[in-house]
């Protein structure tokens, strides 16, 4: 079996690939793509950042993202499985959504690929207003984010907000803001952030 | 199953997606399903562009190289072989005009973006009358034109379109070593394809042994001068440094410091830009651009970088410092180019080269041989 990211056949395992379920990037990949658990905040919000968005990460989610390689679906999440399994028993989870436009182009939403083997229940119902593709967009132009959300579903018991990145925190905040009325408790939880805090 | 971009069979790199199956090996270059059709892209050439003028005279040698390679190129490949500063770009300008000339493709492929940008400027003016468009990695909004200078990994971009293909240095990064690449650079070419080279590694062997070429040498300048054969310095690490600082205090001309890490680079950097006028460059540097022209305008003496001048930059009256401490990290063809960077033009012939390493280095004593055989033609 070959490493998804460096492409190297992969001779070495970890216990946890052994025991478990395998691994698809080989362990110098692995070592480099290193857990790093903090809390950032978005104003007042508080969200569970697990990567430092540069290096390996960042290679990994734009040939996930931008290149269209389904195939990564499943290295993100392998070393935090169990922890937010764990963590967040209970919850349902709510992904921030993503522009309809590049779905379509990908053919798959690529937060419920990621978030997939968790086998945590989905909250239906939020989408965008308008289809803004945040790619390219300066700070102030992501801004618009935070009121382009609407939901249109019931109301929910325990939510847990996902997202790959955080850039400037106006996605989060805006789906925290509009799903805030239908929830009893709400946690968010992002993948990668570029900073410590966010001010919007 | 085959993919048609790189040409890949082999069943492990195919995956199953949404989408249906796409290629593993080449998805750096963004997913083509297997049933995806990439046909090969349109674009008129003026065929009155052809015309081209130089600023200067090209030597005897060049124009017989010129012509014979223009000769050769519509019936097969070829190989052009010359010494670093041998004008390959000046020897290929022949055979892209008569391409032009027939309204036909051509593209100038080539390792770094630096000397992409410095290439698109030279053919626009060397060919006045033709469009020339510059393709890398932050510049690709346009990407036709009658003459294409694109990096190598714009290929991608051109299936199967080029009737004339050139592809400078071959044997460097990131062609060196990369067959994912190589392949999606041979499929942009239907015609021929012009492989230029200082040296010919076991990579280039692979590829060329596939294909119908001819070699083509040229061993010499357009000086008619001497390969500049570095003096070379074997001590310690801190003692190679004092002896890197002496050399500098006695230096008039600029100079260009190769070292072989970025920390080292920047390190450095900090170190001798007390004692001396100095800057710095490093590939993923964000005033990488603006370092590289304040050298060019002569507001620095030196420049400390990495292999990201090693090749295509031409620097009037330039000398090389290059400091060697890790092993292997450069090797006999990167030696080849840094020391080519000297003694470059027809006015500014002379210069000094100098390698400090701290261990005992076959690959200096490899591109020295090389230097001294160059230089035995003369």
């Amino acid at each position: 079996m070959r490493c998804l990211f460096c492409d190297k056949e992969i001779t070495k395992y970890s216990i946890k690939s052994i025991l478990l379920y395998e691994d698809e990037l080989c362990p110098e990949c692995r070592r480099l793509l290193k857990v790093n658990r903090r809390t950032v905040s978005v104003d007042k919000l508080k969200v569970e950042t697990f990567f430092d968005y540069d290096g390996i990460y960042r290679s990994l989610l734009i040939q996930y993202k931008e290149c269209y390689d389904e195939a990564l679906k499943n290295v993100f999440i392998y070393d935090l499985k169990e922890y937010i399994a764990f963590k967040y028993l209970g919850y349902k989870i709510l992904y921030v959504p993503s522009s309809n436009k590049k779905i379509k182009e990908r053919g798959y939403n690529h937060l419920e690929l990621m978030f997939e083997s968790l086998n945590f229940k989905k909250v239906e119902g939020l989408r965008i207003k308008e289809d803004l593709i945040q790619e390219g967009k300066n700070a102030k132009e992501r801004k618009q984010m935070i009121n382009n959300y609407i939901y249109e579903g019931s109301r929910q018991n325990k939510v847990l907000i996902v997202d790959d990145v955080l850039t400037t925190g106006s996605s989060i905040r805006g789906v925290y803001e509009t799903i805030f009325p239908y929830a009893n408790k709400i946690k968010c939880l992002v993948l990668a952030s570029k900073r410590k805090r966010f001010h919007i | 199953m085959e993919c048609k971009r790189c040409g890949n069979k082999d069943p492990t790199y195919f995956y199953k997606g949404h989408r249906g199956y796409y290629c593993r090996r080449c998805i750096k270059f963004k997913r083509v399903l297997i049933d995806e059709d990439i046909s090969e892209i349109n674009y008129d050439v003026n065929s009155a562009s052809f015309d081209y003028e130089f600023n200067y005279e090209l030597t005897p040698a060049q124009v017989e190289v010129s012509k014979k390679a223009n000769g050769l190129i519509t019936n097969e490949d070829v190989l052009l072989y010359c010494v670093c500063g041998a004008g390959k770009t000046e020897i290929c300008v022949e055979s892209i005009s008569s391409y032009l000339a027939k309204g036909l493709k051509v593209c100038y492929a080539i390792s770094r973006k630096e000397v992409v940008i410095e290439l698109a400027e030279r053919f626009t003016s060397i060919f006045p009358k033709a469009k020339v468009t510059a393709v890398y990695g932050s510049h690709h909004d346009e990407i036709y034109g009658d003459l294409i200078v694109c990096t190598t990994h714009q290929l991608y971009r051109y299936h199967n379109s080029f009737d004339l293909l050139i592809l400078d240095e071959v044997d460097a990064f990131p062609l060196k070593g990369n067959e994912t690449l190589m392949d999606i650079a041979l499929k942009s070419s239907k015609g021929h394809i012009i492989f230029s080279t200082a040296t010919i590694d076991s990579d280039l062997k692979r590829v060329l042994s596939k294909r119908k070429y001819q070699k083509i040498s040229l061993y010499t300048r357009p000086s008619n001068k001497p390969l500049i054969v570095p003096m070379t310095y074997r001590n310690i690490k801190l003692l190679c440094l004092m002896r890197m600082y002496k050399i500098m205090r006695n230096m008039t001309n600029q100079a260009i410091i190769f070292v072989q890490s970025k920390k080292l680079c920047k390190l450095l950097y900090i170190l001798y830009s007390k004692f001396f006028s100095s800057t710095y460059v490093y590939s993923d540097l964000n005033k990488r651009n603006e370092n590289i022209s304040n050298f060019k305008n002569k507001q620095y003496q030196f420049i400390f970088s990495t292999t990201v001048l090693e090749r295509g930059i031409t620097i009037k009256n330039v000398n090389v410092i290059i400091i060697d401490f890790i092993k292997n990290r450069f090797d006999e063809s990167s030696y080849i180019q840094m020391l080519g960077r000297v003694g470059r033009g027809i006015d500014n012939p002379n210069g000094e080269a100098y390698v400090l390493t701290s261990y005992k280095n076959k690959n200096v004593i490899n591109a020295i041989e090389y230097i001294n055989k160059a230089n035995s033609y003369l």
